[in-house]
């Protein structure tokens, strides 16, 4: 998926364990590679889209994520849309979910400290290594070595979706136009693969995505904006750091 | 009868509400509140935050004034939250929801629409979003949340500092 992945384990271990723990999450990462990229060919991913592969024999995770952009395409009245650019490309959806499993792989072994970044969308568990939450950065929308806001967290998912990376190619799929109105949304929550599908929709949204994510909140994803003009706006339970 | 009251103060609030989303969309030559926000109507891409926020604060506190008004020479009004009826608008419907404490209505809030492009005329003031200062900080921060799509933007972000430093 050409992201770069930075993880951090916050756990005082055998340094042979900790390598163990890595390695086996960089598996993961690079098996979900092969079977979920739209760059590779001969991924499952691409199969199925070409037709080669049918419903009843895709794989359980193949299934899984169909079925969660399907949701997704109903949760944010068709703004996260897999098929937006036409062909089928779930990769909004995968990156995100693969952090969670492999989140969920480092609990089950026995990491409950720990964060992975997988370019800029971030799912952490636990305590920083000084013993206090972990304090995320916001990168600010115009200058990329400042950060716009710091949040605090032990447990739950960041996710950001901006305009001033690739510029005009988040498209609104209503329209089939470049989003406009927002530069930069993030969103915080439980489930890293639902914040990362939510940036996304509410930047193709443009400026009544600021409404929309205000609705999120109830149910536990708090979000933080900036507009294509610089205003910044930001949910009451956004867990800033003070 | 003083249910029907609050039904008949739910309408009326609704009605002002409405009557402030209508002058929302009219063009800009209409009256006072409309200009600010009969821009982002017609879709101006980035209206200008100092005009917009007062637009729309004013449109929602607008109905709640009104109601003291038309409301205190009444008999006082019964203590609790009541809902008027939705109000259809050709954007869409509005149902207003009022708070009373002691005989006066201390809050106003109105449910908008927000599917399809009916969601672009609803005021931002409405969401639970608030405004502030866009910040620019060096902070301490063990990782960097950001729109970073490609290896290469990695290589300049704040993450890629801060995972040399560790290393």
């Amino acid at each position: 998926m050409g992201t770069t992945v930075s993880i951090e384990l916050g756990e005082d271990r055998p340094d042979f364990e900790l390598r163990g723990l890595i390695t086996s999450v960089c598996d993961w990462l690079h098996e979900v590679d092969a079977r979920f990229s739209t760059y590779k060919a001969d991924s499952e991913v691409s199969r199925f889209g070409r037709g080669e592969l049918r419903l009843e024999d895709a794989s359980a995770d193949l299934r899984h994520v169909l079925d969660a952009c399907a949701d997704l395409w109903r949760d944010t009245d068709g703004y996260f849309d897999a098929y937006a650019s036409g062909p089928l490309d779930p990769s909004g959806y995968v990156k995100g979910w693969s952090v969670e499993v492999a989140a969920a792989r480092l609990l089950a072994a026995g990491s409950h400290d720990h964060y992975i970044n997988a370019g800029g969308d971030i799912r952490m568990r636990g305590n920083h290594p000084d013993g206090g939450p972990w304090r995320v950065g916001i990168r600010h929308p115009w200058e990329a070595d400042k950060v716009s806001w710091v949040l605090a967290l032990h447990d739950g998912a960041v996710a950001t979706s901006g305009t001033y990376e690739r510029g005009d190619h988040i498209f609104n799929p209503r329209t089939g136009r470049p989003a406009q109105g927002l530069r930069s949304v993030t969103v915080v929550g439980p489930d890293l693969s639902v914040a990362d599908a939510y940036a996304t929709a509410a930047l193709a949204m443009g400026e009544s995505g600021i409404a929309w994510l205000a609705k999120r909140a109830a149910d536990g994803y708090d979000s933080a904006v900036v507009t294509d003009d610089g205003r910044a706006f930001s949910s009451a339970n956004l867990p800033a750091a003070v | 009868m003083r249910r029907s009251t609050a039904a008949a103060v739910g309408t009326l609030t609704g009605a002002a509400l409405i009557i402030g989303v209508r002058l929302s969309v009219t063009p800009p030559e209409a009256p006072v509140v409309a200009a600010p926000v009969g821009n982002l109507a017609e879709g101006t891409p980035a209206p200008k935050p100092s005009s917009k926020k007062p637009a729309a604060s004013g449109s929602k506190e607008k109905a709640p004034a009104k109601q003291k008004e038309a409301a205190k020479p009444k008999s006082g009004l019964k203590d609790g939250v009541f809902k008027g009826d939705a109000a259809a608008n050709p954007y869409g419907k509005i149902q207003v929801t009022i708070k009373v404490e002691g005989g006066e209505i201390t809050d106003a809030a109105a449910t908008f629409p927000t599917a399809n492009d009916s969601a672009t005329i609803n005021p931002p003031a409405i969401a639970a979003l608030k405004e502030s200062t866009l910040q620019a900080q060096n902070a301490d921060v063990s990782a960097v949340s950001g729109a970073t799509y490609t290896s290469e933007s990695y290589v300049k972000s704040l993450q890629a500092a801060l995972d040399a430093a560790k290393a």
